[in-house]
């Protein structure tokens, strides 16, 4: 694996998208100071989750599919006329994509994080679900980079991402029922319950699987173009 | 001997509508290659497999020493490759992606680049959106040959351009070879071209090689006899001749392996010879591929001999 | 590297529409050049690379070129160093002869589908020789 090329794609890939990402940073933040503003009503907190949850599965999904983006605007030949294998291609794509998600990410959960913590108005029992959710976005959004870039289609890579939304508030009503999940969330303070544990343990080995299966899928490939 | 920068050897590919068959092609060091053939005959696929893009059934492939497709990355340090279906960034400038490839080839000639920008009339501060056709095609050839590449593979670099763009891009590819461990290989529609610059000629059809070999050789071995027989006199079967036209007291024969001894044949037979006439490589073309599917058979016996 | 090939002399010309192949047309020119003493004998021409970049034609025309001016003795290539105008104070003369031959051969071989006889060729020649001369008599402001 020629690391130098992979990261000067990844840099590539980070040129290319800071725009977005300042713009969905800029609004995150934006979203977060808003339901601190309002006092927490009830009404901000569901519009804030609302337009956070959007941003991200947005962001993602326009990540995500610039592997297919690649291809349909014809720059893959520009980017596969590099001294790289297809490997490495597919390498700069994951985790580049990966990581610039990774970075809005992880800036809007620490920020809801803090807005729970710095703000009188949220029982810090909240951390432990926001937790969750915010990793099943990152599972549904590896998912999608999973299939972008093993399928290199269009079709599949938008109806993945639609499913992936629903899928979200799906997990979301089906968790916040749980005993070890709705018995804690207004408490004054976080509990990490083995329930809590269980779901991120298995949030993250979805996230391990889906890329090792696309590396896998990838490694086998002939034709690229 | 002189070593072979393209060398590929019974190479075949399958698709369920198209297939390549046994191909093979030699491009030695320091000369250029003009690959001609129609629309859909099997020059894009052939031009991808050479980069390593796609993987060849069966049949080897090496570009400048490695094993394609697997040793593909090491070959694309020193290949400059332009296709006309490849597209740059447009939401990013020309010198963004001048000093992207910059930070990839060690090689990269800024100086070079600084004159090519001048000579190709580009402005490296605007927009990839914003260029023309042409432009962008221009844009793509600079990009490649500052890289200053040991190989340059260009697929239909001239298609688009306009009569004084051509002429640059055609010049710049035989500034290239002003050093002959530089190699270049083209495919184009536009056959004057490939005449004008070209070494060495494949001429490609239905996914087959129909021929390929030395420009001088191939364009002596190709002409047209225009002959005036007296009435009732025919004319003794003469080798090589893949089309009799004209009409029965004013033949006109299409030969691919002209010898001045068939002239003299001509005239045995009683025959006034008007005129021996070089073919355009356009005509070759023509012919060739016509000739071919007319009949397939009685042609492709000759390919071995025309070929080696 | 760049220079060079711009500022060679390229009043060698090229046409596509020239029925005759390209080698023969820089051939003739290079002929041409030698015979009216542009390139006088013993100088130095340009390699068949630069000659070759600078009409932008393919290298292997430039070096077939060269190489039948070399079997006619108007050029000399001298391994790795270049080639060289033949040092051979005739050698003008002798093109233009040779020209002239290639000239009368096509005549002959016109008047043989004419149907011509010698002697009428002969009759033709020497009427078109004498009409010349006149033209430029006439055109001489004496």
């Amino acid at each position: 694996m020629n690391t130098f090329l992979v990261r000067r794609l990844i840099y590539k890939d980070w040129y290319l998208s800071q725009g977005l990402f300042l713009a969905a940073l800029v609004l995150g933040t934006l979203t977060l100071v808003g339901i601190a503003a309002a006092k927490g009503t009830q009404l901000a907190v569901i519009l804030g989750v609302i337009i956070l949850a959007t941003i991200l599965i947005g962001m993602g999904a326009v990540l995500m599919s610039s592997v297919v983006v690649e291809r349909r605007q014809q720059t893959l030949p520009f980017v596969m006329s590099l001294p790289i294998s297809y490997l490495e291609y597919t390498t700069s794509k994951l985790i580049g994509c990966l990581l610039i998600f990774l970075v809005l990410w992880a800036a809007l959960l620490l920020g809801m994080i803090a807005t729970i913590l710095a703000t009188p108005w949220f029982p810090h029992g909240l951390i432990p679900f926001t937790v969750i959710m915010m990793v099943e976005m990152l599972v549904t959004t590896c998912f999608l980079a999973a299939v972008s870039v093993t399928t290199e289609s269009q079709g599949w890579t938008i109806a993945i991402s639609q499913l992936g939304g629903l899928g979200l508030n799906a997990v979301g009503f089906s968790i916040v029922r749980l005993h070890g999940i709705k018995d804690t969330i207004v408490s004054p303070h976080p509990h990490w319950t083995p329930t809590a544990l269980a779901i991120l343990a298995i949030e993250l080995a979805t996230i391990a699987i889906s890329i090792a299966v696309a590396f896998y899928i990838q490694s086998r490939k002939r034709d690229f173009v | 001997m002189t070593h072979l920068s393209v060398h590929f050897t019974g190479v075949s590919k399958r698709y369920p509508h198209f297939s390549l068959d046994d191909i093979d092609l030699a491009l030695p060091t320091g000369s250029i290659m003009g690959f001609v053939g129609a629309n859909g005959a099997g020059k894009s696929t052939t031009i991808r497999i050479l980069m390593g893009l796609v993987h060849q059934d069966s049949g080897s492939v090496e570009v400048l020493g490695h094993a394609m497709p697997a040793d593909q990355a090491a070959a694309k340090r020193d290949i400059g490759f332009v296709s006309e279906d490849m597209r740059l960034y447009e939401a990013a400038t020309l010198a963004w992606h001048m000093k992207f490839i910059q930070s990839i080839f060690p090689r990269w000639d800024q100086r070079y680049a600084d004159n090519l920008l001048r000579r190709f009339d580009l402005k490296p501060q605007q927009k990839i959106k914003g260029l023309s056709h042409g432009q962008r095609v221009k844009a793509a050839l600079l990009l490649a040959l500052a890289r200053r590449p040991r190989l340059l593979v260009l697929d239909e670099p001239t298609t688009g351009l306009d009569p004084v763009a051509r002429r640059e891009v055609l010049a710049e590819l035989m500034a290239v070879l002003i050093d002959e461990q530089r190699t270049i290989f083209f495919s184009s529609q536009n056959t004057l071209d490939v005449e004008q610059i070209s070494d060495q000629i494949a001429f490609i059809d239905r996914g087959r090689i129909i021929d390929s070999a030395n420009k001088e050789i191939f364009l002596d071995r190709w002409r047209r006899i225009r002959l005036m027989l007296p009435p009732d006199t025919t004319l003794p079967r003469l080798p090589g001749v893949v089309e009799v036209g004209g009409s029965s007291r004013l033949p006109v024969l299409t030969i691919n392996q002209f010898d001045p001894a068939m002239v003299a044949a001509c005239q045995d037979a009683g025959a006034a010879v008007q005129s021996v006439d070089a073919m355009t490589l356009e005509e070759i073309f023509v012919a060739n591929v016509q000739s071919r599917r007319d009949h397939p058979v009685a042609v492709s016996e000759t390919t071995e001999s025309v070929t080696a | 590297m760049y220079t060079q090939y711009i500022q060679m002399d390229t009043s060698i010309v090229i046409s596509q529409s020239d029925g005759r192949p390209m080698y023969l047309q820089i051939m003739e020119q290079i002929k041409q050049k030698v015979a009216v003493g542009e390139w006088p004998p013993g100088e130095e021409i340009p390699s068949i690379r630069a000659l070759a970049v600078a009409l932008r034609v393919s290298v292997i025309t430039v070096k077939r070129a060269y190489l039948e001016l070399e079997r006619e003795g108007v050029i000399i290539t001298q391994h790795g160093k270049g080639s060289l105008v033949a040092p051979d104070p005739g050698l003008a003369p002798r093109l233009y002869d040779r020209e002239l031959e290639d000239h009368l051969e096509h005549a002959a071989r016109i008047g043989n589908l004419l149907g011509l006889t010698p002697d009428d060729l002969a009759d033709r020649l020497r009427d078109t020789s004498a009409r010349l001369t006149a033209e430029t008599l006439a055109k001489e402001p004496v």
